[in-house]
């Protein structure tokens, strides 16, 4: 990762000349790299940080959600213009944006959308009429505009041979699977034809290829390993989120570590801090919540420190089996983050076999926390993570604060670390304001050398 | 939605205007200047942080009974030494109202460690109370957090700037109005050209014109807000002309329309082709200049007088710079000039400058006064600078002055300024 660090940085380094100011100019092929290789563009239930982070972004160009929530929780017009709901939240009405079109030519009306939607969820009933569609629920959706705009929302058709086909800033226009797709600008946007005429994304390139062809003049946009802040400041050109994914330990149900004294004195005796300034070069915060603390503003009451004369004291005389700890091989720092752990659990007398074969007792795990609203990524992050769905009833922070205090009390899941992601440009691109929660802003780039 | 009282939840709340004026009487400027950079949040703060710290006390005290508690308060937040202090004082004060009295720790029956933190959206504090030798409770408040301050005063050197107008949404134009009951600022984004009058020291809105058009506007929005003689003011955007009504009430009928847009205020000026999808000018000049029309596309343009002609000089697409004074056409490469340009007159010097922006750096941009001399640009004044790059610039219709829009990288809102040249600086 050091290795990869340095050549981002010393592309940045020599493409960070500053030119003058010009608006944004039309035209040219945006290069992009991803480490995913997608057989279909589709996101799929369970997938790894990576695979969601790229496939959310391609389908983000492809098409467009009903709202869109910025960093701060707040919803956003996109297909919708304007919404409100009734006092009790089962009902919601939208406005429809006019005149919008899919890729295909045909209208995105309340009607279609409605049906899309009512597709992927049996639990609403969803209905179009006019440039009108509601959404009702037997159950109250407080957080239903942030669960509209995850991209798993995305309003998409398929063509014949699976292809989406959305009302987004471009449209696709060749699909290798697995290898290469190709997009062209939609000239009938309606926020606006995209400034640069296409983009090419090369699939399936680890990060060191990718920041090795960034240094060589070769792609524009890639993904990179997460960076300290202090990396990302020195250089226009690498952008890191504010932490969107968390790293845990997660109990299976099966574990031999049922009694809760071995979980509590593991999550003691985990020395969180030299993980991530040591084995992530300064990138992400420890964590001993689910939530970030941008999200909900009280993390400081979930203590990251280790305490390992509690740990033992916890622990006390009693035996404790041998556990297995495994972790996601093609997560390049988790090896190593499972051995520290290991080492970890060693000093207060719990042996952690870090393993790869056979059913583990924990797991070392990275999920993405998908949205600016905090009540979201919570239901999001306890769904991916096995455990109970948490009751909330709204974003209040006591709501909030009692509903994760619950979850994590349940002693499956020990937090350890929040971690951004990042990526880098070449220095033709311009315009490269990609959002602090991750997301890329390819349809507001331009490209500086392209006339 | 036939239910009672439905919660409308309706994009974003569109943010309170607020409004100053820099420059004229000193005095009468400074004191409202410094009642709102001063005083008022000040005031503000103390209100707010004073409800949130009753609110926090409350809670502590429900947990912890009257008594004794040793407090320590660590800030985590973006919060000042000041504010943590005032916190603490207002947290002592309600704590002591609730019976809860501050000790040493080895006199103290319960230890109570406060954190003031933040999200992206609020201030959350938070109070963790030991209630037995391993047991803590926690107890939560949040209160919304203040809106980023105001951007920093005028620096007058020889160009000075004074500040107009902030929104949220991007502004495309604005130009000041005089009418009967005191000047109007127009104010114009993708949405509306909204008219606003000065009350108290602020600029109160009094009525919003709303931009129909049935085309799709391009990204990267251009609009040009032109003041008129037989009516109060026309409209330009990409593939879209709107007139305003001649008397009152202000009404403004939009057209999807291809005609050139004026290059100058002046009636019957040179008149420019706006591409309807793009964010620049076709090049298509009618009438042209002199016999010039067919110029490259450019972004903007400006109307230099000379003795018996006129000087042209284009922002070409290609970030050329093309001088034309009606038989040839000068190409200037290299300048690293912005795209934006516009002419200012200012008496001094040959009479009018070319107002340029220079840097484009996300962070910081500036404006710079050049004057033509033998088709070399000289600089004419020392930078203006501004805490954001300049997305749009145009000549005001007096021609003595300029309208800058300014883009905030830290809060995002975007700044009007009218732009002036003062003399023998």
């Amino acid at each position: 990762m050091r290795h990869i660090a340095f050549l981002l940085f010393a592309a940045a380094s020599l493409l960070n000349s500053a030119a003058g100011a010009t608006r944004p100019h039309y035209g040219g092929t945006l290069r992009v790299l991803l480490q995913g290789a997608p057989e279909n563009l589709d996101l799929p239930a369970g997938a790894i940080p990576t695979d969601y982070w790229d496939t959310a972004r391609l389908l983000a160009m492809l098409a467009d959600n009903l709202i869109r929530i910025d960093a701060a929780g707040h919803a956003q017009p996109a297909l919708a213009l304007t919404w409100q709901s009734d006092p009790t939240g089962k009902r919601w009405q939208f406005t429809i944006r006019h005149g919008v079109k899919f890729h295909d030519g045909s209208a995105a009306s309340a009607a279609t959308i409605a049906q899309t939607l009512g597709d992927r969820h049996a639990d609403w009933t969803v209905r179009g009429s006019g440039d009108s569609l509601t959404i009702e629920s037997e159950n109250p959706l407080p957080s239903l505009l942030a669960e509209l705009a995850l991209p798993r929302n995305a309003i998409l058709k398929r063509t014949a041979t699976g292809l989406p086909v959305g009302t987004g800033p471009f449209r696709v226009s060749e699909f290798q699977p697995g290898r290469l797709l190709k997009l062209a600008a939609n000239e009938e946007s309606w926020a606006g034809r995209p400034f640069v005429d296409g983009v090419e994304i090369d699939l399936g390139h680890s990060l060191r290829d990718q920041a090795i062809t960034l240094e060589l003049g070769k792609s524009d946009v890639i993904e990179a390993p997460p960076q300290p802040a202090a990396l990302s400041g020195e250089s226009q050109r690498i952008r890191t989120s504010l932490p969107v994914e968390l790293m845990a330990l997660v109990f299976s149900p099966n574990s031999k570590a049922q009694d809760t004294r071995v979980r509590d004195a593991l999550a003691l005796a985990i020395d969180r801090k030299p993980i991530q300034a040591v084995l992530l070069k300064g990138a992400g915060e420890p964590a001993a919540s689910i939530l970030p603390n941008w999200m909900t503003g009280y993390s400081a009451v979930f203590p990251t420190q280790a305490n390992l004369q509690r740990a033992r004291a916890v622990l006390a005389d009693s035996r404790q089996p041998a556990l297995t700890l495994n972790y996601d091989p093609r997560d390049p720092q988790a090896q190593l983050i499972a051995e520290r752990i290991a080492l970890n659990a060693r000093e207060v007398g719990i042996t952690l076999q870090v393993s790869l074969s056979g059913p583990a007792d924990v797991s070392l795990v990275r999920i993405v926390l998908p949205s600016p609203d905090p009540a979201t990524s919570l239901r999001e992050a306890a769904r991916v993570l096995g455990l109970p769905q948490p009751l909330l009833h709204g974003n209040a922070v006591d709501d909030l604060y009692t509903a994760e205090r619950t979850l994590l009390d349940g002693h499956a899941v020990i937090p350890l670390l929040h971690l951004p992601v990042a990526s880098a440009v070449s220095g033709r691109v311009r315009n490269w304001e990609p959002a602090r929660t991750g997301d890329w802003n390819v349809s507001d780039i331009w490209l500086e050398d392209w006339r | 939605m036939n239910e009672a009282s439905p919660t409308t939840r309706y994009n974003q709340p569109i943010p309170h205007m607020h409004g100053r004026w820099s420059g004229g009487l000193r005095m009468g400027w400074l004191a409202p200047f410094l009642l709102a950079t001063a005083v008022l949040p000040s005031l503000l703060s103390a209100t707010v942080f004073g409800d949130a710290a009753r609110q926090l006390a409350h809670k502590i005290a429900s947990v912890t009974g009257p008594g004794a508690i040793s407090l320590e308060i660590a800030n985590r937040s973006s919060l000042d030494d000041k504010s943590v202090s005032d916190i603490r004082g207002a947290l002592e004060a309600q704590l002591r109202t609730e019976g809860v009295r501050i000790a040493q720790p080895d006199e103290a029956q319960r230890s109570v460690e406060i954190t003031l933190s933040e999200s992206l959206r609020e201030y959350v504090w938070s109070a963790q109370i030991m209630v037995g030798a391993d047991e803590r409770k926690v107890v939560l408040i949040s209160t919304p957090r203040a809106p980023s301050a105001s951007p920093a005063s005028a620096m007058p050197l020889v160009l000075r700037k004074s500040f107009l107008f902030t929104q949220e949404q991007p502004i495309l134009d604005a130009a000041l109005v005089e009418m009967s009951g005191g000047p109007r600022l127009l104010v114009l984004d993708a949405g509306k050209v909204a008219a606003y009058h000065q009350q108290a020291g602020r600029w109160e809105q009094e009525s919003a014109l709303a931009i129909t058009h049935s085309r799709t506007f391009p990204r990267d929005l251009r609009g040009r807000l032109l003041l008129r003689r037989d009516h109060l003011f026309d409209v330009h955007l990409p593939g879209t002309i709107c007139r305003s009504s001649v008397t009152a009430p202000l009404t403004l009928a939009c057209n999807d329309s291809d005609d050139p847009w004026p290059l100058t205020a002046d009636e019957g000026a040179v008149r420019a082709s706006f591409a309807p999808a793009r964010n620049f000018f076709t090049g298509a000049l009618s009438p042209g200049i002199g016999k010039v029309s067919n110029a490259p596309s450019f972004y903007s343009a400006a109307a230099l007088p000379r003795s018996g002609s006129v000087l042209w000089i284009l922002a070409a697409v290609d970030g050329s710079l093309h001088l034309l004074d009606g038989t040839t056409d000068q190409v200037i490469r290299g300048a690293k000039w912005g795209s934006d340009l516009a002419a200012i007159g200012s008496g001094c010097g040959t009479g009018t400058q070319l107002l340029v922006s220079e840097s484009g750096d996300p962070a910081q941009d500036s404006l710079r006064a050049f004057e033509i001399a033998d088709r070399d640009p000289v600089a004419f004044s020392a930078p203006l600078e501004f805490d954001g790059p300049v997305v749009a610039l145009w000549t005001e219709g007096s021609g003595s002055a300029a309208v800058a829009i300014v883009e905030r990288p830290d809060t995002g809102w975007y700044e009007a300024y009218r732009i002036s040249v003062v003399c023998g600086s």
